[in-house]
């Protein structure tokens, strides 16, 4: 072992109803390194991408970040979100079932027009009358809110244990085989969105425009500007996504993945729908992040992006792992030249 | 968007404030058919309309029961300032507690729905819509049924009253108006103090909801451009990306939720200040969502100055300029109360369905487009 693991993929297998799109993968990326999955169509790259993501839930095995499996852990705030919840809808549920009643106790039978308003005479109606409701009226809406909020509650975090943005929060970015910007904000604002994750700015500091939330904004977008030149958009960062060609479509999305500040990127077809000289600025572009400091794992067809970059190759067909090694041996394993050029006829 | 030094207004924000704040003027031009009155239901539903626009035009989720909102916020207005009731709070405080409300209302109805999907949502909106309508018809103990809460305040400018007081004890000011030293606030016959504001000071009135209005705008404007702003692009125009870049979308949903609900209920309390009333619960019926979706969707769907400019254009055409023709007509003689055609009024929604299908077909994107993209 050199270099410790950052995303170690064990053992996982992808069912959807019959069909196995991915069986029993492993796949070990060391930090620091081009690490490409390869393999031809429908051989389970991108559900393998999708399942490390949190897209998909891996139906067996389990994706490790940097040693540990990165979800929504039961912790005391998600203990204290359940409690409350239940305690909130009990109360809220209670009140709403009797509400004229109350009103009735608390406001309307203590207040006499133009004379003060006896409060505490007020509050305890109030207390006296929701306690009086009997088992009906009182205990089993309070016993169904209380089940129905701290159930509700408790379902929606083990459903949200481990999606894409608790992935995106533990530093894995990526981007998507068909193009995802967000087409009608321009450059920056794309690349601004990726950089989310390093963003405080709360809900006051946005609505009143708090010197820190400006603060924060005008240098989330000088970082943006320099990641748009790292990447060579610089010169069309006002303009909407949707209005550029494809091929800096592609760049965009890494720029705007790269803005996270990613401990690594995962390409999905990033040479796709590229010309020869655009395919050789995108090998300098992923080497630059690399040396950068950050991982790659790619997913590509170009083979000569592939062989060109790659510190390690992992081939898949049928959903399967067949090999993995290095771009030399890779390209002499005869299983791999079958995957791809089909069995050599004798005769 | 260019990086904009920090400025209060944009030019187009400048333009459509500018427009409204010369309604006034008109009634001095044209003292017969006094706007000021009437064009404060179009300040109402411009931030009705500006609170749909946080969910639909930028969050992209469909809302069809906004008005339930405008509702809450009528209701929470009412009872927190009409006599009948002990809490009697002032104007001011009541419409911010009645915004807290509608906020609260509206995340109360987020949390457990906004993980539905488009058409769904927008059902659970539509029914929600008329839960609200169906339950402050018959809560008659709390909200008093169809005959709705009144009488209801009218605004005050806020400390006016403190200020003369201080400034007329200090003998800035002349201490000679008696009811300030009895320390009463009710008109007398020498007419209303400067800080007061009633029917009979139209124009007054109608400033101060421009004032919110403004002020509404401003809100609107920091959130469109801030961290959550672009939370909330982000999920319209792609989830699974805005998840993958680590935002919650359920999250900047539910604050999309809240704080469309939030200008809604603003909207509602101005809108029963307005009236003296709360009216009754047909006042904020599903018409008035699909009114302000309208107002949305004819200025341009995103767009501040547009929303405004929907409001201004739909609005006044309803309430200001139907009804002043019927007027004009009757008093002409060319009218006839009998016959429902030659009455300019009724022919509000066929306006309104035209216009929505002219806009459709012509400028997709509403008056004042925001899209950037080229659609070719």
């Amino acid at each position: 072992m050199s270099a410790p693991s950052l995303i170690a993929v064990e053992s996982v297998t992808m069912r959807f109803g019959g069909l196995t799109a991915v069986k029993d993968v492993s796949v070990d990326v060391k930090q620091g390194t081009i690490t490409a999955v390869i393999g031809p169509n429908g051989a389970g790259k991108t559900t393998l991408f999708n399942a490390i993501t949190g897209v998909y839930e891996p139906t067996e095995g389990r994706v490790l970040i940097a040693g540990r499996d990165p979800q929504r852990e039961l912790s005391s705030r998600v203990v204290a979100g359940v409690v409350s919840t239940a305690i909130a809808t009990a109360i809220f549920l209670a009140i709403i079932v009797r509400v004229e009643t109350l009103w009735q106790a608390a406001i309307i039978d203590n207040y006499v027009f133009q004379r003060p308003f006896p409060w505490m005479k007020a509050i305890a109606g109030f207390f006296t009358s929701f306690f009086a409701g009997g088992f009906v009226g009182t205990w089993l809406p309070l016993f169904l809110g209380a089940v129905v909020g701290g159930a509700g509650r408790l379902v929606i975090w083990s459903r949200t244990r481990r999606t894409p943005d608790v992935i995106a929060s533990a530093g894995v970015a990526r981007t998507f085989q068909n193009i995802r910007l967000f087409p009608e904000l321009s450059l920056v604002e794309n690349v601004v969105v990726g950089m989310d994750r390093r963003l405080h700015t709360g809900v006051m500091g946005a609505v009143l425009a708090l010197p820190a939330a400006l603060r924060e904004r005008a240098q989330a977008r000088n970082d943006a500007m320099e990641l748009l030149s790292f990447v060579g958009l610089a010169d069309r960062a006002e303009t909407a996504a949707a209005n550029l060609p494809y091929g800096h479509q592609r760049r965009l999305e890494i720029a705007r993945a790269l803005a996270s500040k990613p401990s690594v990127i995962l390409l999905d077809e990033p040479a796709a729908g590229m010309n020869p000289t655009e395919t050789v600025d995108l090998m300098r572009l992923i080497r630059a992040i690399r040396d950068a400091g950050t991982t790659v794992v790619l997913i590509e067809h170009h083979m000569r992006v592939v062989m060109g970059i790659s510190d390690r190759i992992h081939v898949l067909q049928y959903g399967e792992k067949i090999a993995a090694g290095t771009p030399e041996e890779i390209r002499n394993d005869p299983r791999c030249i079958e995957a791809y050029l089909g069995k050599e006829e004798l005769g | 968007m260019a990086e904009r030094r920090f400025s209060l207004f944009t030019r187009g924000q400048c333009v459509v404030l500018a427009l409204l704040a010369a309604t006034p003027i008109l009634d001095l031009v044209f003292p017969s058919i006094q706007l000021s009155g009437p064009m404060r239901t179009v300040v109402v539903y411009a931030i009705l309309a500006l609170g749909l626009n946080i969910v639909v035009g930028w969050t992209g989720l469909l809302n069809l029961g906004i008005a339930a909102f405008m509702a809450i916020g009528a209701y929470a207005f009412g009872i927190l300032t009409a006599e009948v009731y002990p809490f009697q709070v002032g104007f001011w405080w009541a419409l911010v507690l009645a915004g807290a409300i509608g906020a609260f209302a509206g995340w109360l109805l987020g949390a457990p729905t906004l993980r539905l999907r488009g058409d769904y949502l927008a059902i659970v909106t539509l029914g929600f819509g008329e839960i609200v309508q169906d339950g402050l018809k018959n809560l008659q103990t709390i909200t008093k049924g169809t005959e709705g809460i009144n009488p209801l305040p009218q605004p005050t400018i806020p400390f006016g009253g403190f200020a003369t007081t201080v400034l007329e004890k200090v003998g800035v000011v002349s201490a000679s108006l008696p009811e300030a030293i009895a320390g009463s606030t009710a008109p007398t016959l020498a007419g209303p103090r400067w800080y007061e504001i009633s029917s009979e000071t139209p124009a007054r009135w109608f400033y101060l909801y421009l004032i919110v209005l403004a002020l509404v705008i401003f809100l609107c404007r920091n959130l469109e451009f801030s961290r959550l702003g672009r939370q909330w692009f982000a999920v319209r125009e792609d989830e699974l990306a805005a998840r993958c870049m680590a935002i919650e979308p359920d999250k900047a949903k539910l604050k999309a939720f809240a704080a469309g609900a939030a200008l809604a209920a603003v909207a509602g309390a101005l809108f029963a200040s307005h009236l003296a009333s709360t009216g009754e619960p047909a006042n904020y019926d599903f018409q008035v969502s699909i009114l302000a979706l309208c107002i949305v969707i004819v200025g341009g769907i995103g767009s501040i100055t547009g929303v405004v400019l929907g409001a201004i254009v739909m609005v006044g055409l309803s309430n200001v300029v139907l009804p002043a023709l019927t007027q004009a007509m009757q008093r002409a003689g060319i009218g006839s109360t009998e016959n429902v055609l030659s009455s300019p009024d009724n022919y509000k929604y066929l306006i309104f369905g035209l216009a929505l299908v002219l806009m459709m077909r012509f400028r997709p994107d509403g008056i004042v487009h925001t899209r950037k993209a080229v659609k070719k």
